[in-house]
């Protein structure tokens, strides 16, 4: 449901001649606040001790595949988006992240995150998180 | 959670994963029998006999772990010192009531407006009955105890991305499980009276698996039917007379329909052996144990002193903290030990090998959510008499909703309005309390009718963004407990960790008792050496 709104808003925006900011795709923004903005802050900024910054920092701008990977497996306290995620949100999400807040980094394509994923043996994404 | 969703059904791999289950099932027998099972190891402390030599211990934290280390040790003569970040004791064993007030990393400050005597277990909420380290301390500490209703057939069940006539509906628990079980023993009963299992069993063996499953399933003896059964339940309950009289049986669904509906997929959720019953809450709220240890340790707690850095030599260990005012305390002790969850620690200034540092990197920490939903009628109770349980469901972000075991034909009760982990977690804990709420109301809205007419408040919490946690509890892979939680286990020079991360109860707060207990011991035979 929540994939068609997506899609939905896009499709409104782009007719409804809204002024889609350049760098990424309409709704990107808005799947990063709803996946990512929780820990990495709205603008990315972090906090300092929990949350890395994703503004300014190396890793993000660097290798497309290795920061898919990081969504699609998590790291520490970051769960993996592997099974919630499509390849083309990743890839829009990282796109949008690599392109905001001062980052100038490549964009990330469906078919690098979709690469990435072939990578994640089933065991690395942490299993279905058990109740306690 | 079962691992079965998704995978294509057919009769062969069924009767195989039917066996295989039973294989675990013997394998997780073997490995209690050999002290590697999940259920608590300890049923008390260590004996700390002998001197504590006037030895100075500086503790880490005022969580259960920290707390049970401070009790143990003050018996033994130590003389221990607690630093504890917040302005009170418990670590995640905090219960939310009335006043009670959470501020997350980068969230807006939360006050609990609850009724008198509401409250919400937002952290630990269950103990089950083999977790004899923390059955130690409610005995040992007078607690009350009541049952936890962790598993009730007359829950609903609802699960709306299934497919088939049941996707949408609202199922009782006990009705499902009779069906599944049913219709189950059935297909195996007549495919084995069939011959179709002969080359793997005996002929008395054949009678006897038959047996079972006529029983198993209420199966007719003489042509192998399901064709329904009480336990089940009933569409008009038996009463007097002759109207309702014997009342009405439900009639099965269809086998393929229950398939379809893939609810079987939480038959197993309870089975667990830390999810069994009996299980149990504290009558009043799971902060009764960290209460009834603070009033023992508490005069020996800093509060709202933040650990700034740990150093150490062969003399001794120096704790530096900074207190809610801004200023800096300093704490000196032969002996440190840690229970700061790894989530936090990894950023902390401490003293040791570059590989126990580099160790802690080996762990994740669960992001997890709650939220209490306070309804000012127990209409679960009235209209649909559920009381207590989960409500399990595929609702997406919801996991579960659980009823309060608490508070039976009251007027009010607050219940569990989700429960969820990993992505699901971060995508809730973006929103602010009352859109985390919403997303909890319209879930329950679905299953019950009364849910948002009957809503009042809520209060909410997402460990990987309170301060001090950054999340709910360790998961290790199996990477990281080969390589780096053995390390961790062991002291650094005069620096014990200690904490539900270093246990296999991971989660619980016996694993941080059985934990703290464990490096009390270790710490006193150095000391006796």
């Amino acid at each position: 449901m929540r994939r068609v709104g997506v899609v939905l808003g896009a499709v409104l925006a782009a007719s409804l001649g809204l002024a889609v900011e350049p760098g990424f795709a309409a709704g990107a923004d808005q799947l990063f606040a709803e996946n990512c903005a929780a820990c990495h802050q709205a603008a990315g900024q972090g906090i300092k001790g929990a949350f890395p910054a994703l503004a300014g920092d190396a890793f993000v701008q660097g290798d497309p595949g290795q920061a898919a990977f990081v969504v699609l497996n998590g790291r520490g306290g970051m769960p993996t988006f592997a099974p919630d995620l499509s390849d083309d949100q990743i890839a829009q999400i990282l796109t949008y992240v690599r392109s905001s807040w001062g980052n100038k980094a490549s964009p990330v394509t469906s078919a690098m995150v979709a690469a990435a994923r072939l990578k994640s043996k089933p065991d690395d994404a942490r299993s279905a998180l058990q109740a306690h | 959670m079962s691992n079965l969703i998704g995978t294509p059904f057919s009769r062969r791999n069924f009767i195989e994963r039917l066996g295989a289950t039973g294989g675990v099932a013997l394998a997780m027998a073997g490995m209690e029998a050999l002290g590697f099972g999940i259920g608590s190891a300890h049923a008390a402390p260590p004996n700390l006999s002998g001197s504590a030599k006037g030895k100075k211990v500086v503790i880490l934290g005022a969580g259960l772990a920290g707390m049970t280390a401070a009790h143990e040790l003050g018996k033994a003569g130590y003389d221990c010192r607690v630093i504890e970040a917040r302005s009170f004791a418990g670590g995640r064993c905090q219960t939310s009531r009335a006043g009670f007030s959470l501020t997350e990393l980068g969230g807006q400050t939360q006050t609990n407006d609850f009724a008198e005597g509401q409250y919400i277990n937002h952290g630990p909420w269950r103990i089950p009955y083999h977790h004899l380290s923390t059955l130690h301390y409610t005995k040992a500490f007078a607690i009350p105890l009541e049952v936890f209703v962790n598993d009730n057939d007359a829950a609903y069940m609802y699960y709306e991305n299934g497919t088939g006539p049941l996707a949408g509906k609202r199922i009782r628990k006990g009705r499902m499980t009779a069906d599944m079980r049913g219709h189950t023993a059935e297909i195996l009963a007549k495919i084995t009276r069939k011959g179709g299992l002969d080359d793997q069993m005996t002929p008395a063996d054949r009678d006897a698996f038959i047996g079972y499953l006529i029983s198993e399933g209420y199966l007719t003896w003489k042509d192998l039917d399901y064709v329904g059964t009480e336990g089940a339940g009933f569409e008009v309950l038996p009463g007097a007379g002759i109207d309702p009289g014997p009342g009405q049986l439900y009639t099965p669904f269809p086998f393929a329909d229950v398939l379809h509906s893939k609810l079987w997929n939480q038959l197993s959720s309870v089975a667990r052996f830390d999810m069994q019953r009996t299980m149990f809450q504290p009558a009043g709220g799971m902060d009764r144990i960290a209460k009834a240890f603070e009033s023992r340790v508490g005069p020996r707690i800093t509060y709202s002193a933040v650990v700034q850095q740990v150093r150490q030599s062969p003399e001794g260990v120096t704790v530096n903290y900074l207190d809610s005012a801004g200023h800096s305390g300093v704490a000196n002790a032969d002996y440190c030990i840690c229970t700061i969850p790894l989530s936090v620690l990894k950023s902390i200034d401490m003293q040791v090998s570059p590989r126990f540092k580099q160790a802690m990197n080996g762990v994740s920490y669960a992001p997890v959510g709650k939220i209490g939903l306070q309804m000012k009628r127990r209409f679960w109770e009235e209209d649909h008499q559920i009381y207590g349980g989960h409500i399990l469901t595929d609702i997406r972000g919801i996991g579960a909703i659980s009823l309060p075991s608490t508070g039976w034909q009251g007027q009010r009760g607050v219940l569990l309005g989700y429960y969820h982990f990993g992505a699901d977690a971060a995508r809730i804990s973006a929103k602010s309390p009352a859109d985390r709420a919403a997303v909890a109301l319209a879930a329950g809205q679905k299953i019950f009718p009364d849910y948002q007419d009957n809503y009042e408040t809520s209060f909410s919490v997402a460990w990987h963004r309170v301060e001090h946690n950054l999340g709910g509890w360790a998961e290790w892979n199996a990477d990281g407990r080969r390589d780096d939680y053995p390390i961790l286990c062991e002291p650094d020079g005069r620096i014990y960790l200690s904490g539900e991360h270093l246990s296999y109860i991971g989660g619980w707060q016996a694993g941080a008792i059985e934990s703290a207990w464990q490096q009390i011991a270790k710490l006193h035979r150095r000391v006796q050496a």
